[in-house]
C-alpha cells in the first residue's frame, strides 16, 4: 500500500482510488425507470428521486418513489443510538482539548520558546484520548478469568473495532510514558481484541473458545491432545494467567492421585511456576496478570537470562524420564519450547501474523525497541503467517508501524469514518512532528484549509443529516478558521422555521456565534412564514426582530389601505389589535409609527361619528396636522387622510382649522400635484372628483377661518 | 444506508425539496401539484397532504421560490407557460394554494427557470425555447404578484447580433448561491440548442451602476463553444478564494474555476480543472453539497454519481449509486 495512493483519498466512501464502489439504491420499484432527480437534503445526506415509466394497463401503481441516502461512511457495528451517545460524548473533551489549546497558543505567542507540543501538553492530549476511549466501551479483559468457576477461563464482552483502533492510537501517539514498552502494550492489546479477527479466520481466542464449550464434559483432561494445544497457544501470545490456570486443571492435581504421580505434578508445578515468574519489560501488571515487571533495561536482561536459564535446566532435567504420562511429558516440554523462543514451534501455534509477532516480542525477541525494527518484524510475520481477509486494524497498525502518517490517515477514514478522524487527529498531532505539518499545511487544492479543517468539515456534515445531531456540528466548525463559519451560515440557513423551538434553538446559536446577518434572515424566514400562513402577529413580530424596513413598510402599507377603506369596517378592529402589537418603538419602521398616529386618527373620526362631537372632532384636527406634519406619512396617504377629514374641514358650527394649518394643508395638496405627474405615482382608490372635493373644502375653511380671526 | 422517504402517485414527472428539506413538491402529467410533508421535523417520512391540479397540461419542472419570499413554487408547464402557486392564508379563509401570478407566452416555451435572492429583491432569470432569457424583479416583497421585466437578452456573449430562429431543446441555469448583504447577482446559463453561439454557459452578472446584465466569464474553451449544454450547476462557496462551476455537455463534466475578482477587461479569469466522463449520455441533473466539495449527478446511464477532488486536485468519482428495484 503505498503512500501517494492512498493518501489522496479524503472520503469515507471510496476503496480504492481508481475505481469507484458502486453501490445498489433499493427503490422497489417496477421497471421501467424513466428518470431520477437528486437532491442534497441537510448533512450530507442525498435524495435521489426515481420515476417510473407509467404503464397503461394498472391503476393504481405507484409512480415513484423518493430515496434517501446517506453517506457518512459508518458500518453496521454500532448502532445508531450508540453512535449519538458516541458523538454527543465527545463534545465536551474535544471542545476542551480545543479551549486548551488556544491558550497554550496565547501563551507561546508571549514566550516564544513554550512550543504546545513540549511540557504537559502531551498529558492534555493523553487525558483526552482516555475519555474519548471510555466512551467506546468498557475497558474489560477477554483473559480475565472468574474465581466462582473454575473452569471458565474466558470472559465474553464484545470488544468493538473503533475501541481497538482507539487504543492504538493512543498506544503509540498519545502515551508517551507507553514508549518504552510498546511491544507488551501490543501484547496486552492483542489479548483484549483477538476475539475481532475470528469472524474471518481462526485466532487463539476462538481455539480457547472452543475449548472452554469441550471443557465441561472432559474427564481426563490431560488425556486430550486439544487441551495442550490450546495451553500452547495461549502461551505463546503470552496470556500466562490462562496457561496457568489450565494448567491447574491438571489430574495429577487431584488429591486422589497425587500419591501416584508426585513427579509428574511436580513437573507441571515447575512449568506453571516458571510461566508465571516470566520476566516483563514494563512498569506494571494488571491484577490477575502474571509475570514479574522490570522498568529498567539491565535489570530486565538480567533476569530474562536468569529465566531462560532456568527453563534449559529444567529442559535437560532427568525427571522427564520418570514422567509416565506421555501426553504430560510431550505436552509441557513443547510449553518450553516456546518459552526458548522455538520459531517452528510459535509459527505453528498462532493462526496469524499478529500472533505470530506477539510471540516473537515475548520469546524471540523480547529487547526490541523503535518502530523501525517493530516494522521490520512485523514485515516478516506478515510473510510467514499472512491474514486470511485484510482487516480494517491490521491496515491501520502497519500503517502506524510504518511510521506514514497519510497512510494512517486514510485507514481511519476509510476504515472507522469521519468521527474517528477527526477526533484522532488531536492524538496524532500531538504525537508527531511529521502528522502535525501535514495536517495543519494550507492546501490550495483544499481551496485554502488545512486538511484538519477538512476532515472537520466533513464531520461536521455528517452530524448535521441528523435531526439529533446537528446541535453539536457547531462546536466543530467553529474549530474551523477558515471555511467553519461558512458551513455553519449554510446549516443554520438549512433548518425549518416552522417550529418554534426549532427556530428558537436556532437563534440561540447564531447569538452565541454573533452571526446577525443569518439570524435576521431565519427571523425574516419565519416571519413571512407566519405572515402568509395567517399569524399576521407573529409575522410582524419576527420582521420587526429582522428590522425588516422594506417588509415592515409594505404592511404598514397593506393596513393602511385595508384600514382606510372604510373606518366601520369589521377589517378595523382586526387591523387595530395588530398595530397595537407592533408597540410604537419608532426605530423598527417609521411606516408603523404612522400607522399608530392613523389608528388614532381614526378613533377620534369614529367618536364624531357616534355623537360625540367638537372636542372629539379637535382631537381629530390635531391627529390630521400631525400626521401631515410627520415625514413618516407616505406622500400615496396624503390624499386619502384628507378626503376622510372633509367632515372636519366642512365643519359646521365654525371652522377647526386655523389659517397657518389650512395653509399647510393647502401646500400638500400642491405638492400632491405636482407628484402625480411622475410616472411612477400610485394613485390612490379614491373616487375620481376626491381631489377637487378636497381644494374646494380646504378654500371654504381658508375663507371662513380668515374671517373669524379677522 | 438507503430508505424510502415518500412514495409518488402514479404520471409523476418532477419534484423539487424546499430549502430545509421538510417539504416536496411534485409535478405530474395530468397537471397535479403535490405537496409532501413530515409530522414534525425529526420525521424523515413524507405523506402528501395536498393535490391541486394547477394546469390542463403536465407539469414539466417545479422550483421553490425561497423561503424568504414564503413557501412558494414555480411550475413550468407543457405548453411553455410559467405559474406561480403559494400557500396562504387570506382573511377568515382557511389555508391554500392558490394561482398568484402566470407568465404567459404564445411562441415561446419557459425551458428553465431558477430564483436568486439579492439583499433587497428577489429575481427571477427564465430560460425560452428561442434562446431568449428573461430576468424578472419582484416589485412587493410580501406579494408574488407583480413582476417587473427587469432585462430580456440572449446567452451571448457578442450583444449585437441577435439569433432570431433559435431553436433550444432545453436550458440550464444556476444563481451563484452566495449570501449576504454585500452579494451581487450572477448566474450562469447553458442552452442546448441548434445555435452554436447560445449553447456555451455564460457567467451573466448585474452591473449595479448602469442597470444591465454583463456576460463576465465563457465556460467553454474555444473549439467547445459550440457544445450543447445540458446542466450548469454553481457550487456553495463557504470560504474558497475562488468559485466553482460545474458544466455538462456530450464530453463530460467539466469542472471550472472562476476567479472572483474581474481582470481589466471586466471579464473574470477562468480555469477548466477537470472534464468528468461517467454518465456517457445526456446528464439530467447536477447539485452540489452544502460545504461545495461533493458534486452529484445523474444522467441517462441510470446511474447516481459523486465527484470529488482529492489532495492532490485530482477530480475523481468517488462513489455511484445504481438503482434496483
Amino acid at each position: 500500500m503505498s503512500g501517494e495512493n492512498q493518501g489522496g483519498a479524503i472520503v469515507p466512501y471510496s476503496e480504492e482510488a481508481k475505481k469507484p464502489v458502486v453501490y445498489p439504491l433499493r427503490h422497489g420499484l417496477k421497471p421501467p425507470i424513466s428518470r431520477l432527480g437528486i437532491s442534497w437534503s441537510r448533512g450530507n445526506s442525498l435524495r435521489v428521486t426515481v420515476f417510473r415509466q407509467p404503464s397503461e394497463d394498472s391503476e393504481n401503481e405507484v409512480g415513484g418513489k423518493a430515496v434517501e441516502v446517506r453517506l457518512d461512511g459508518r458500518d453496521g457495528e454500532i448502532s445508531d443510538a450508540q453512535w449519538r451517545r458516541i458523538a454527543y460524548g465527545s463534545v465536551s473533551p474535544f471542545a476542551l482539548l480545543q479551549s486548551r489549546k488556544n491558550s497554550f497558543a496565547s501563551l507561546s505567542k508571549i514566550s516564544s520558546t513554550t512550543s504546545p507540543f513540549d511540557a504537559e501538553w502531551w498529558e492534555y492530549v493523553l487525558e483526552y484520548s482516555k475519555d474519548i476511549s471510555s466512551l467506546l466501551g468498557n475497558q474489560t479483559s477477554t483473559t480475565q478469568s472468574l474465581i466462582e468457576d473454575p473452569k471458565e477461563v474466558l470472559k465474553d464482552p464484545e470488544p468493538s473495532n473503533l475501541k481497538a483502533a482507539w487504543e492504538l492510537m493512543e498506544s503509540f501517539y498519545a502515551d508517551k510514558l507507553s514508549q518504552a514498552w510498546l511491544p507488551e502494550r501490543l501484547v496486552d492489546w492483542l489479548a483484549d481484541y483477538d476475539s475481532l479477527f475470528s469472524s474471518t479466520q481462526e485466532t487463539v481466542h476462538s481455539k480457547l473458545v472452543d475449548f472452554q464449550k469441550d471443557l465441561v464434559s472432559l474427564q481426563v483432561i490431560e488425556d486430550e491432545p486439544k487441551y495442550w494445544e490450546v495451553m500452547s497457544s495461549a502461551l505463546a501470545v503470552g496470556w500466562l494467567d490462562i496457561v496457568v490456570k489450565l494448567l491447574r486443571l491438571h489430574g495429577s492435581y487431584q488429591l486422589d492421585q497425587l500419591g501416584n504421580r508426585e513427579t509428574e505434578n511436580g513437573l507441571v508445578e515447575a512449568v506453571a511456576v516458571l510461566i508465571s515468574k516470566m520476566p516483563r519489560m514494563r512498569p506494571e501488571l494488571e491484577a490477575g496478570k502474571l509475570g514479574e515487571c522490570f522498568k529498567a533495561k539491565p535489570d530486565f536482561m538480567k533476569a530474562w537470562e536468569k529465566w531462560r536459564a532456568q527453563i534449559a535446566k529444567l529442559e535437560c532435567s532427568t525427571f522427564w524420564i520418570q514422567c509416565a504420562h506421555r501426553q504430560t511429558q510431550e505436552g509441557l516440554r513443547n510449553m518450553l519450547q516456546i518459552m526458548l523462543g522455538n520459531t517452528n514451534n510459535l509459527c505453528t501455534l498462532t493462526c496469524h501474523w499478529m500472533e505470530l509477532y506477539i510471540a516473537h516480542f515475548l520469546y524471540i525477541r523480547p529487547f526490541t525497541v523503535g518502530l523501525e525494527s517493530m516494522y521490520g518484524l512485523a514485515q516478516k510475520c506478515i510473510q510467514l503467517k499472512p491474514m486470511a481477509a485484510s482487516h480494517r486494524l491490521m491496515g491501520l497498525l502497519i500503517g502506524i508501524l510504518g511510521e506514514n502518517i497519510e497512510v494512517v490517515l486514510a485507514e481511519c477514514s476509510k476504515g472507522f469514518g469521519p468521527w474517528m478522524v477527526t477526533h484522532a487527529i488531536e492524538v496524532l498531532t500531538a504525537g508527531s512532528h511529521q502528522a502535525d505539518t501535514l495536517l495543519h499545511e494550507e492546501r490550495d487544492n483544499l481551496g485554502g484549509i488545512s486538511m484538519e479543517e477538512l476532515h472537520r468539515l466533513v464531520y461536521a456534515q455528517v452530524l448535521s443529516s441528523h435531526p439529533l445531531t446537528w446541535q453539536i456540528a457547531p462546536i466543530y466548525l467553529t474549530s474551523c478558521i477558515k471555511q467553519g463559519m461558512g458551513l455553519l451560515e449554510m446549516l443554520l440557513y438549512k433548518q425549518p422555521v416552522d417550529h418554534n423551538q426549532l427556530l428558537l434553538k436556532n437563534l440561540e446559536i447564531c447569538r452565541l456565534y454573533e452571526l446577525d446577518s443569518v439570524s435576521s434572515n431565519i427571523m425574516k424566514i419565519a416571519g413571512m412564514y407566519n405572515w402568509k400562513h395567517g399569524k399576521k402577529g407573529s409575522g410582524v413580530y419576527w420582521l420587526q426582530q429582522a428590522r425588516d424596513e422594506a417588509r415592515l413598510n409594505r404592511i404598514a402599507q397593506q393596513m393602511f389601505d385595508s384600514v382606510g377603506r372604510s373606518i366601520s369596517d369589521e377589517n378595523f378592529r382586526q387591523w387595530e389589535g395588530l398595530i397595537q402589537l407592533l408597540g410604537s418603538e419608532p426605530k423598527t419602521a417609521g411606516g408603523l409609527e404612522f400607522l399608530h398616529n392613523y389608528r388614532d386618527f381614526k378613533k377620534s373620526l369614529l367618536q364624531i361619528r357616534d355623537g360625540k362631537t367638537t372636542d372629539a372632532a379637535r382631537q381629530a384636527v390635531e391627529s390630521l396636522i400631525s400626521l401631515m406634519k410627520n415625514p413618516c406619512t407616505p406622500q400615496r396617504f396624503w390624499l386619502p387622510l384628507l378626503h376622510d377629514s372633509l367632515k372636519l374641514l366642512n365643519w359646521e358650527e365654525r371652522p377647526l382649522l386655523n389659517v397657518l394649518q389650512t395653509n399647510l394643508l393647502l401646500n400638500k395638496l400642491q405638492e400632491l400635484s405636482i407628484a402625480r405627474l411622475r410616472p411612477d405615482f400610485i394613485e390612490a382608490d379614491l373616487p375620481p372628483h376626491a381631489l377637487s372635493s378636497v381644494r374646494l373644502a380646504l378654500a371654504t375653511n381658508l375663507g371662513r377661518t380668515t374671517l373669524e380671526e379677522q | 444506508m438507503d430508505k424510502a422517504v415518500a412514495t409518488l402517485d402514479k404520471g409523476t414527472t418532477c419534484s423539487s425539496w424546499n430549502y430545509c428539506g421538510q417539504r416536496l413538491a411534485t409535478g405530474s402529467t395530468d397537471g397535479t401539484l403535490s405537496i409532501f410533508d413530515s409530522p414534525d421535523p425529526s420525521s424523515s417520512s413524507f405523506t402528501c397532504n395536498l393535490k391541486t391540479k394547477v394546469h390542463a397540461g403536465a407539469i414539466l419542472k417545479v422550483v421553490w421560490v425561497p423561503p424568504e419570499f414564503g413557501d412558494a413554487v414555480a411550475c413550468i408547464c407543457s405548453d411553455g407557460s410559467l405559474l406561480l402557486w403559494e400557500e396562504i392564508v387570506e382573511d377568515a379563509q382557511p389555508l391554500q394554494w392558490k394561482l398568484c401570478k402566470s407568465f404567459e407566452s404564445t411562441s415561446t416555451q419557459v425551458l428553465d427557470v431558477q430564483f436568486g435572492v439579492s439583499s433587497t429583491s428577489l429575481k427571477l432569470v427564465a430560460a425560452y425555447s428561442d434562446g431568449h432569457v428573461k430576468v424578472y424583479e419582484l416589485l412587493d416583497p410580501l406579494i408574488l404578484k407583480n413582476w417587473q421585466l427587469q432585462a430580456e437578452f440572449q446567452n451571448a456573449i457578442d450583444s449585437v447580433t441577435m439569433f432570431r430562429k433559435a431553436s433550444c431543446i432545453s436550458a440550464s441555469i444556476s444563481w451563484n448561491p452566495q449570501k449576504g448583504e454585500n452579494q451581487g447577482s450572477s448566474f450562469v446559463l447553458g442552452f442546448n440548442s441548434d445555435t452554436p453561439q447560445l449553447n456555451s454557459s455564460k457567467v451573466w452578472e448585474f452591473d449595479e451602476a448602469h442597470n444591465r446584465w454583463l456576460p463576465v466569464a465563457e465556460l467553454a474553451l474555444p473549439e467547445d463553444r459550440s457544445d450543447e449544454v445540458y446542466a450548469v450547476a454553481w457550487a456553495l462557496n463557504i470560504g474558497r478564494p475562488y468559485e466553482v462551476i460545474a458544466v455538462a455537455t456530450q464530453k463530460g463534466i467539466a469542472i471550472w474555476h472562476v476567479g472572483a475578482n474581474p481582470e481589466l477587461d471586466g471579464r473574470l479569469s477562468v480555469e477548466k480543472v477537470a472534464l468528468l466522463s461517467g454518465h456517457g449520455g445526456e446528464v439530467w441533473q447536477m447539485e452540489w453539497d452544502m460545504s461545495g466539495t461533493t458534486l452529484a449527478t445523474t444522467g441517462s446511464d441510470g446511474m447516481v454519481r459523486l465527484w470529488q477532488s482529492n489532495l492532490n486536485g485530482v477530480w475523481d468519482e468517488q462513489a455511484a449509486f445504481q438503482p434496483t428495484a
